[in-house]
C-alpha cells in the first residue's frame, strides 16, 4: 500500500510537469509570429487583468491581421527595457517613461487619447481628512504610484514643489507601483492622501470599485501631456500604420468596449515634439 | 495602523479565490515558476557538483575557485534578477539565469564544504592504493556524502522554487509577478490563494525530497524537468547585442555625493532589520523546535508544529514582506518581522533536526538514570545539539543580512530600497554602486562568520585546508 501511494504520488509529480510543459510549449510555439504589445502596469499586472484586456488584444489581431500578444510586465522600468532588448514591438508608455524610453531606446510615438493631450493628476484623501490643500501635506503619509509615472509621480511632485512641500523632507511617502494601488490605499487608510491619475481614478468610480462616499479629491494638477502608444525603433514602416490606423479608426459607436478598456474616447497622432515640457520637468526634478 | 484594524485585513485574506477560472489562468505562472527553478538548479547541479569536488581534491587554484564562489554567492539572488532583467529582458529567461548563476555558486561552495568534512580514512585508504583524483573524488567523496548531498540538494532546490517566485517579482515571470500584481491591487483573497499555492507546492517538495532521500535514484526524475526548463525559457540570442550595450551602461559605478551621504543610515536599517529578525526567529524557533523534534514531542503535537513551521518556511522572506508591507506600511519592521517569521519556520526545522540527530549513546546514558523527557532535553539533547544549532543560525544571519538587503526592494527600508529605486529611474550606475556596496557588506559578514566557526572549531562546517 505505502509503496503504490509512493509510486502514485510520483506518477502524479511527473504528470504535473508533463502538463505544464504543453501548456508552456503551445503558445511558445503559436506565439513565434506574433506581435508582441506591451502595456505599462498603472492599472496592475496580473493575469486577470490581462484577461480583462481580451478584446484590445483581438481588435488588434484582426486590424494588423497578425496574432498579438498582450504583455503587461511588472512594473514601468522593465516595459522600457523590453523594448530595447526586442521583447515587445509596440507599447503603452506613460509620459516620462516614454520620454526616458525615446532617450534610450529611440521608440517612436504613435498614437494617443486626445486626453492625454491635457491630461490631469488628482491628490486624493479620506472624505473626512483634514487634508483641504497641499500645504497641509506636510508630515503626512502620501502615496505616489510607480516611481515612473507620470501622473502618479512627476507631476504631483513637481505640484508640491511648486507650493512648497519637499516631498523628500515634508512627507513619509511610499510608492505603491500603480494608481488602483494608489486609490485602494487612501481608501483603505494606509496614507493620509495620494496622487493619482484621473482617467484610471473615474474608470475606479464608474466600475464601483472605489466607494466614492469615502474619498474627496482636494487639488488638481494643470494640464501636461502623459501617455502614448510607441513602436520600437526596428518595427518596419507597414507595421507602425497598421497599428496607428487601428486606432485612429476606434469609434465609440462601434468599440465602446475596447475605448471603455483604454478608458479614453478618441485617438489622436503623437509627436515628441510635445513632449518637450515633460522632459524639462523630469531634468529639474533629476528623475531624468 | 491600529491593532484594532487588523482583524478587519485578516478578514480581507479570507476566503481565497478559488474559482476554477483563476486556478486556471494561475496554471501557466505556477509552470513557469517551477520550470525557472528546475531549469536553474539543473545548471546549477551540473557545474557546481564537479567545482566542489575541485576545491575538495585541492587541485592547484582551488583557493581562488572558492573565493570567487564564496564572492558570487555573496550576491543576492533578487539583485542578481534585477541585472538579469535589464540585461536579458522581461521574463522567465532573466529569472532562471538569475537563478543559475546564484546556485551554481551556492552549489559549488556548500557541495565544497561537505566534501571537505568527509571522513578522512577512507579517503587516505583510497590514495594509498594509488587513485587518481577523480577516482578518489568518484569513490570516495561523492559515496561518503552522498546522504549530505540529497540533502543539500533538495533543500537547494526548495530555496529553487522559492527564490523562482521572489525573482518573478522584478519582472521574471510566474508566480511572484502574480503575487505583486495582486498585492498591489489589495487584491487579498487572491492574494491568499497565490500564498496557499505557494505553501502547497514547497510541501509538495518536501515530500519528493524526503523520498529522494530514501531512494537516490528518484534524483533522475529531475533532470527531464530541468531539461525541459532550460529549452522553454533559453536566453533569445538576438537580445546578445543589447545585454552587452546595458551592461557597459552600468559602469563605471557611481554615485552623488548626497546619496553617499545617506548610505550610513541605510546600511544601519539594513543590519538592524537582519539582527532584529534573526533575534525574533531565534524566540520563536526554540520552543518550536523542541515541539518539533519526533524523539521529544508527542507525534502528534510534532506533527501539528511541523505544520506550521512548513508554513512559515514555506513563504519566503519577500513574501511575507509584501504582505506586512501592505498591512503594517512601509519601513523596516515590516521587513523585521518578516525575516523572523521565514526564518522560525527555517531554524525550526533545523533545530528539531539537530535534535534527531544526535548522538544516541549520551542521550541514551542520561534516560537510563530514569530522567525525565525535560531532562533528557536540557542536559543531552540541547548540549548535543548547541553546535550544529548555532551553525544554524550564525548562518541564519549571514542569510538575513541578505534577505534584509533584498526586502528593502519591496518598501522594507535599507539600501535595497535605494537599490531598487535606482534601478527603476534607470540610473544604472548608481545602482551598480549599490550593488557593489551590497556586495561588500555580504561578503565581509560571510568572511566574519567563516572566521568565526572557524575559531570555535565547530566541525560542521570546515575550513578550506
Amino acid at each position: 500500500m505505502r509503496k503504490s501511494s509512493r509510486r502514485s504520488a510520483i506518477l502524479a509529480t511527473v504528470g504535473w510537469l508533463a502538463v505544464g510543459i504543453g501548456a508552456e510549449m503551445a503558445p511558445a510555439i503559436a506565439a513565434e509570429d506574433a506581435l508582441r504589445v506591451g502595456m505599462v502596469p498603472d492599472a496592475g499586472a496580473t493575469q486577470v487583468s490581462i484577461e480583462e484586456k481580451a478584446p484590445l488584444r483581438d481588435y488588434l489581431a484582426k486590424a494588423l491581421g497578425r496574432p498579438v500578444a498582450l504583455i503587461i510586465p511588472t512594473n514601468y522600468n522593465a516595459t522600457v527595457e523590453a523594448l530595447g532588448n526586442g521583447s515587445l514591438d509596440f507599447a503603452y508608455l506613460g509620459g516620462l517613461t516614454y520620454v526616458k524610453a525615446h532617450e534610450r531606446y529611440g521608440v517612436v510615438p504613435l498614437v494617443q487619447r486626445d486626453s492625454d493631450r491635457e491630461f490631469h493628476s488628482l491628490f486624493i484623501t479620506a472624505a473626512n481628512s483634514p487634508v483641504r490643500t497641499l500645504r497641509d501635506l506636510k508630515g503626512k503619509r502620501f502615496a505616489f504610484g510607480d516611481i515612473n509615472s507620470t501622473s502618479g509621480h512627476l507631476m504631483p511632485y513637481a505640484a508640491l514643489a511648486e507650493s512648497g512641500i519637499d516631498a523628500e523632507t515634508d512627507l513619509n511617502y511610499r510608492y505603491t507601483g500603480s494608481h488602483p494601488a494608489t486609490a485602494k490605499a487612501v481608501e483603505a487608510g494606509i496614507v493620509d492622501a495620494g496622487a493619482i491619475d484621473e482617467s484610471v481614478y473615474k474608470a475606479m468610480l464608474a466600475d464601483h470599485k472605489l466607494d466614492a462616499a469615502k474619498l474627496r479629491i482636494f487639488y488638481t494638477t494643470p494640464a501636461f501631456v502623459d501617455y502614448v502608444w510607441v513602436a520600437r525603433k526596428d518595427v518596419g514602416q507597414k507595421e507602425r500604420d497598421a497599428f496607428t490606423a487601428a486606432f485612429l479608426q476606434l469609434d465609440k459607436a462601434q468599440n465602446g468596449n475596447i475605448l471603455a478598456i483604454l478608458r479614453g474616447d478618441k485617438f489622436v497622432r503623437a509627436t515628441d515634439a510635445e513632449y518637450g515640457d515633460l522632459r524639462k520637468i523630469a531634468q529639474e526634478l533629476k528623475l531624468f | 495602523m491600529s491593532a484594532g484594524a487588523l482583524p478587519g485585513f485578516l478578514g480581507e485574506f479570507l476566503p481565497p479565490d478559488l474559482s476554477i477560472g483563476y486556478l486556471e489562468a494561475l496554471a501557466r505562472p505556477v509552470m513557469q515558476t517551477l520550470g525557472m527553478a528546475a531549469g536553474g538548479m539543473l545548471i546549477a547541479c551540473a557545474v557546481g557538483l564537479p567545482l566542489g569536488l575541485v576545491i575538495a581534491t585541492g587541485a592547484a587554484g582551488t583557493r581562488l575557485l572558492y573565493e570567487l564562489l564564496a564572492g558570487l554567492r555573496a550576491i543576492p539572488d533578487l539583485t542578481l534578477a534585477i541585472l538579469c532583467v535589464v540585461v536579458f529582458g522581461i521574463g522567465p529567461p532573466a529569472g532562471m539565469l538569475a537563478l543559475a548563476i546564484f546556485y551554481t555558486a551556492m552549489v559549488g561552495k556548500v557541495f565544497a564544504d561537505l566534501f571537505l568534512s568527509a571522513e578522512p580514512g577512507p579517503l587516505e585508504a583510497l590514495r594509498t592504493t594509488g587513485a587518481s583524483r577523480a577516482q578518489v573524488a568518484l569513490f570516495g567523496y561523492i559515496p561518503l556524502k552522498l546522504k549530505d548531498l540529497l540533502t543539500h540538494g533538495c533543500y537547494s532546490f526548495e530555496c529553487a522554487v522559492r527564490a523562482a517566485v521572489i525573482v518573478g517579482a522584478v519582472g521574471g515571470g510566474g508566480l511572484g509577478t502574480e503575487l505583486v500584481g495582486t498585492l498591489n491591487a489589495f487584491d487579498y483573497h487572491r492574494a491568499t490563494t497565490l500564498i496557499l499555492i505557494l505553501v502547497l507546492i514547497m510541501s509538495l517538495l518536501d515530500k519528493a525530497s524526503a523520498l529522494i532521500r530514501r531512494a537516490p535514484r528518484l534524483v533522475f526524475l529531475l533532470f527531464p524537468a530541468g531539461a525541459a526548463g532550460l529549452w522553454l525559457y533559453r536566453p533569445d540570442l538576438v537580445a546578445i547585442g543589447h545585454a552587452l550595450s546595458a551592461f557597459s551602461s552600468m559602469l563605471p559605478p557611481r554615485l552623488p555625493a548626497a546619496a553617499i551621504a545617506r548610505i550610513p543610515r541605510l546600511l544601519g536599517e539594513t543590519v538592524a532589520t537582519a539582527a532584529g529578525g534573526t533575534a525574533l526567529a531565534v524566540v520563536l524557533a526554540l520552543p518550536l523546535g523542541l515541539a518539533a523534534a519526533r524523539n521529544l514531542a508527542p507525534s502528534a503535537l510534532a506533527q501539528a508544529i511541523r505544520l506550521v513551521l512548513e508554513t512559515l518556511r514555506g513563504v519566503p522572506e519577500v513574501v511575507w514582506g509584501l504582505v506586512l508591507v501592505s498591512l503594517i506600511g512601509i519601513g523596516p519592521f515590516a521587513g523585521l518581522v518578516a525575516l523572523g517569521l521565514h526564518s522560525a519556520g527555517v531554524l525550526g526545522k533545523l533545530y528539531g533536526e539537530s535534535f534527531e540527530n544526535v548522538r544516541l549513546a549520551p542521550v541514551q546514558a542520561i534516560e537510563a538514570t530514569g530522567a525525565t523527557r525535560l531532562s533528557v532535553a536540557c542536559f543531552a539533547l540541547v548540549p548535543l545539539a548547541s553546535g550544529p544549532m548555532a551553525v544554524h543560525t550564525l548562518f541564519r544571519l549571514e542569510w538575513n543580512l541578505r534577505a534584509a538587503t533584498v526586502l528593502g526592494m519591496i518598501g522594507a527600508g535599507g539600501i535595497g530600497e535605494a537599490l531598487y529605486e535606482a534601478q527603476q529611474l534607470f540610473f544604472y550606475r548608481e545602482m551598480m554602486a549599490y550593488i557593489l556596496i551590497t556586495w561588500a557588506i555580504i561578503s565581509l559578514s560571510d568572511g566574519l562568520g567563516q572566521r568565526l566557526r572557524q575559531r570555535l572549531g565547530w566541525a560542521e562546517v570546515p575550513a578550506l585546508r
